[in-house]
């Protein structure tokens, strides 16, 4: 009994070094999303055709690749690491869902009726105005159910991050089949992840509430 | 003095020429309706008046003052503000769905008003909020301040969009096929709104499809085909003296 508590607990700091990749990802990717959306949506050719070969790029390349590359990259080409094991992390994780979260918005952007973009511009709005008062919420409604999609393969994706020996939740669990013989540890995990999967559809499900005041 | 001319407004689409060149006055307090068939220039020229599409010639004078000229080949030139003449009722009505309805009144004077460089009196929410109630007064939707769009009817709807459009004070009103969108039913109460807009001698430009309120409520009418304006006049002359055969073959064709 004493063991299980002292794995739950050493796990649990683990899980801690995992949520601190969800959340710095988030915190960053979600932003860097809309500008990459906005990149790919310009008018201008050149902008909207170098962003979407990028997207193309990060989408259609392995997010482990990318963390290997971006974490010893550096020490191949210049001879030493540029980057710490975190860092390398945080920067590929960001890249990686700003741009499938770029994807999302894109979707939800253009799906807002022309008719708001021209209703702010007859009263005088300006576009930055009409975009952030008027079609913004209105695309977080619509693109709630996929956002959600992608975060919470985000919450396991965290465990990638462990190629690059970033320590985060199953490398915790490993160590004690090499060091303990012990198993369970690895299986009981998924736990953690079932856990706050759980809290985050609730959340999701009182923000999808929350906006229902309205329809559009 | 005219308080709005436009003179010879062409616009083009690729190769469609939509608008062939089309000059019109309007006298402060008239009622002008466009009418003709679909396709015909008619929603275009309202859209090129309210700059949601640019002309690609002509001019746009409002109260002497030209705020829209293009040649064609260079940029049309607009005015600072000059947004602000127009407004414009959509046929879709397309109110702000997750603002209420003295909030989709409220937004855009909101907005300006916290802008850093406003010419004249900077307006406090306050001010903005009673001239808000008292449009809805005006459209007779006092009650439905707090409600949200999507628990209003298409009329009600509409009829928030005018006030909507009025808090800006803009010196043309125009609407786009208003009632087009509506239940036979829901016609009424918006063409009532606009008929007292009329009472209250404001400045309106009409395109409809609704011939009897076109000839009521209406100063002068004009019938555009093919992107020209075929004939123009009073509503007596323009339904009972038709001179073209355009517009003759479509009252006709409307009858029917």
């Amino acid at each position: 009994m004493d063991q299980f508590i002292e794995i739950t607990l050493n796990l649990l700091v683990g899980f801690g070094e995992t949520l601190k990749i969800f959340f710095v990802t988030l915190a960053f990717s979600i932003p860097l999303g809309l500008i990459i959306a906005f990149g790919s949506m310009s008018k201008w050719k050149i902008v909207s055709a170098i962003t979407r070969a990028f997207v193309w790029i990060i989408r259609g390349t392995p997010l482990m690749l990318q963390l290997i590359f971006v974490y010893y990259g550096p020490g191949l080409i210049f001879g030493h690491m540029l980057l710490a094991a975190d860092t390398a992390v945080y920067i590929t994780f960001s890249i990686n869902y700003g741009c499938y979260f770029s994807e999302i918005y894109r979707g939800g952007i253009e799906s807002i009726a022309k008719g708001q973009y021209e209703a702010g511009q007859v009263l005088g709005m300006t576009k930055t105005e009409t975009f952030f008062k008027v079609i913004l919420l209105q695309v977080v409604k619509r693109i709630i159910a996929p956002m959600s999609n992608e975060i919470i393969t985000l919450v396991k994706d965290t465990s990638l991050a462990r190629v690059v020996t970033y320590y985060e939740l199953i490398y915790f669990a490993q160590r004690y089949i090499k060091n303990a013989g012990l198993l369970w540890p690895l299986f009981y995990t998924a736990v953690y992840y079932l856990v706050f999967t759980a809290v985050l559809t609730l959340f999701f499900g009182w923000l999808e509430k929350k906006l229902d005041y309205f329809k559009s | 003095m005219n308080i709005l001319e436009i003179k010879d407004l062409r616009k083009k689409f690729g190769d469609n020429e939509v608008l062939k060149g089309i000059d019109l006055t309007l006298k402060k307090g008239e009622v002008l309706s466009i009418i003709g068939s679909s396709g015909g220039g008619k929603t275009t020229l309202l859209r090129c008046i309210n700059f949601l599409e640019k002309a690609n010639s002509g001019e746009i004078i409002v109260n002497g003052k030209t705020v829209f000229s293009a040649k064609d080949g260079e940029k049309p030139q607009l005015a600072p503000d000059a947004q602000l003449s127009f407004g414009l009722v959509f046929q879709q009505f397309n109110l702000f769905p997750q603002y209420s309805v003295i909030d989709n009144l409220m937004l855009a004077p909101k907005l300006r008003s916290k802008r850093k460089n406003i010419v004249g009196e900077r307006e406090t929410v306050d001010q903005i909020r009673e001239r808000a109630e008292n449009l809805l007064d005006t459209v007779g939707l006092t009650e439905k301040a707090n409600a949200y769009p999507c628990q209003l009817s298409g009329g009600q709807q509409q009829r928030v969009a005018i006030a909507r459009a009025l808090m800006l004070s803009p010196d043309i009103l125009c609407f786009d096929e208003p009632t087009s969108a509506l239940d036979p039913e829901l016609t009424g109460e918006v063409l009532r709104v606009i008929r007292s807009l009329k009472d209250s001698e404001r400045t309106m430009i009409i395109v409809t499809h609704e011939m009897e309120f076109a000839k009521n409520v209406s100063d002068r009418i004009i019938f555009i085909a093919d992107g020209l304006i075929e004939e123009s006049g009073t509503p007596e002359e323009v339904f009972e003296h038709p001179k073209s055969e355009k517009i003759k073959a479509f009252l006709t064709g409307m009858k029917e």
